[in-house]
């Protein structure tokens, strides 16, 4: 059995805060100083990447990271395939329709013209439903597009609606809760499954035992 | 725009060069060596074939990764996406049941589109065997055999991950054929809290739990002994007998028995493997039983195989140097050239490579 570090990518952000978080209550300590984007923990076990969101999947189904923190959204548009380990309890929200307050249809209309990022999520979404629906890619400030005409809806995460409550928009409707996941490559898991399993192991008690201590 | 088309390179296409050709050729020379050894005779496959033969054999998520093309009379050809496809059909055309078996083994290129974002490439080389009309566990046991000298040879640290499509389908036989080809992904995806989910409605809860966990399973023929029940018993005892028998050959070393491997081709019928590498991102070599492929192309002959993406091994071979180019040890600068060829030839003779 190799020795090596198990090659684990983190996602820039509150994500990674928040594992980073989690990984120090079980002793895995890391830091990324100096804007570094690789750092080992203190015991020689893990590597951690610091890599952008959306480009997680793609670190990972090379196998260049064996390991990742990814949410659903963003495994659903790299459609790749990878094991999903463990489910975290941080970073769900969920996708949603949304619209300018009084200014759209509830989503009835017979054919959808939807600004969004997500638009393997949109498309295969409304596909299902048998719903013709206009895509148009934008990859960020999505909420912007109803706002200046560019399309009467939007499909984007929604956690407090804050942004959304502040752009004079609202939820239409709930399409799928988003749930952040610690995902492998296959062929690294099986190289490496009985490390792999040991940790999963290790995070569910951790996480555990994380939890209740922020509820003291 | 300038005109760059002396330039530009399409996606997925590869050259190999020099020194790294050499190396791919020699391998490919030593592997071939190998089979030939063990009795298997080298088969070409046309690039191209029609497209309708082997329609019903290609699962529809692959479709879209098939190259298809219409020749002058209208026909849909595809390029060759699958070796193991295309000699089933080659083989159905010539042989007959008195032939039976037959070992062949072929060494050429595929063509299968990877996405845009994909670091591999779409033409790939492909190195393998087929055991044709030896049925159960004497050509199982063959098969493994030859795979884990075929390891050996290339010197790569490998893990062989050893499953099968019949304990796959004798423990879901009730279920209809979409919805065990559903229960397959959640498998290989190793998706096992939606496979109770979706097994509890036709099993109960209890069962589904027990058959997300028998199908979870990585390890030792050892340890796979306590899931033996009554449905199971015959396809279980099939495995540990194969692994056991490896053992006993000192071919065990790297095998683990998996059960979420269940086959990724819609052809496999019995044992199923995947072999696994440090560093690479996705198997390296697949391989199983297939009895009823080859009577779609008219010869029901009983099958097992392997093939690898020997690209994908290259880099990770070690010793890599016995397939390596020779130093070429002199340059001869003899002003007459007739004596320079003279004394390339026997210097030739002796095995060494000379340049005039």
């Amino acid at each position: 059995m190799t020795n090596e570090p198990l090659l684990f990518a983190l996602p820039k952000g509150r994500l990674m805060e928040k594992s980073q978080e989690l990984f120090n209550s079980m002793g895995i300590k890391f830091s990324f100083d100096n804007r570094k984007l690789v750092a080992d923990d203190q015991t020689g076990e893990f590597r951690f990447f610091l890599v952008k969101n959306s480009d997680l999947p793609t670190y990972v189904h090379h196998g260049i990271a064996g390991l990742g923190v990814c949410g659903s959204d963003v495994i659903y548009e790299s459609g790749k395939d990878f094991y999903k380990l463990h489910t975290f309890s941080y970073g769900s929200t969920k996708m949603c329709l949304a619209g300018l307050k009084g200014a759209h249809n509830n989503g009835n209309d017979a054919a959808l013209k939807v600004s969004s990022k997500f638009t393997r999520f949109t498309r295969d979404y409304y596909n299902s439903k048998n719903t013709p629906v206009e895509i148009i890619k934008l990859n960020g400030s999505v909420e912007l597009g109803p706002v200046l005409g560019l399309s009467p809806y939007i499909v984007d995460l929604v956690e407090t609606g804050n942004t959304l409550r502040a752009n004079n928009l609202e939820v239409i409707k709930e399409l799928s809760d988003i749930k952040v996941h610690l995902i492998a490559n296959p062929a690294y898991y099986k190289i490496n499954y009985k490390r792999i399993n040991k940790f999963v192991e290790d995070i569910k008690k951790g996480e555990e035992n994380w939890n209740r201590e922020k509820q003291k | 725009m300038t005109n760059n088309k002396r330039t530009k390179i399409p996606q997925g296409s590869e050259t190999v060069f020099f020194e790294e050709a050499y190396i791919h050729r020699k391998l490919t020379e030593a592997l071939n060596n190998l089979f030939n050894s063990w009795g298997y005779l080298p088969v070409e496959t046309p690039v191209f074939d029609l497209f309708d033969a082997y329609r019903p054999l290609i699962p529809a998520e692959n479709t879209d990764k098939v190259y298809r093309l219409i020749d002058r009379d209208g026909d849909l050809l595809m390029l060759r996406s699958d070796i193991t496809l295309f000699l089933a059909r080659q083989m159905g055309l010539i042989l007959t049941e008195k032939e039976l078996p037959v070992r062949i083994c072929y060494s050429d290129s595929i063509l299968r589109h990877q996405d845009s974002d994909d670091i591999s490439h779409n033409e790939f080389f492909q190195s393998g065997v087929e055991l044709i009309g030896k049925p159960g566990f004497e050509g199982d046991i063959e098969i493994l055999l030859l795979l884990s000298r075929t390891i050996s040879l290339m010197d790569i640290p490998a893990e062989i991950h050893l499953g099968s499509r019949s304990l796959f389908n004798t423990v879901f036989k009730a279920f209809s054929e979409n919805d065990k080809n559903e229960i397959l992904k959640m498998t290989s995806l190793r998706n096992f809290n939606e496979l109770i989910d979706f097994c509890t409605p036709v099993m109960g809860k209890e069962k589904a739990e027990k058959t997300a966990e028998l199908f979870s399973y990585i390890g030792n023929a050892k340890d796979l002994k306590k899931f033996i029940d009554e449905i199971n018993k015959d396809e279980i005892n099939y495995l540990i007998n194969i692994v056991e028998t490896l053992e006993k050959a000192g071919c065990a070393d790297n095998v683990h028995i998996d059960l979420s491997e269940a086959g990724s081709q819609s052809y496999h019928t019995g044992i199923v493997f995947q072999v696994y590498m440090q560093k690479v991102d996705s198997a390296i070599i697949s391989g199983g039983r297939y009895d009823s492929l080859l009577s779609n192309f008219g010869i029901p002959a009983p099958s097992v195989g392997f093939s690898m993406l020997q690209r994908k091994i290259e880099p990770g071979i070690k010793n890599i140097e016995r397939f390596a180019l020779p130093k070429i040890e002199k340059t001869l600068e003899e002003s007459d050239i007739v004596n320079s060829f003279k004394k390339a030839e026997k210097l030739r003779s002796e095995g060494k490579i000379v340049t005039l």
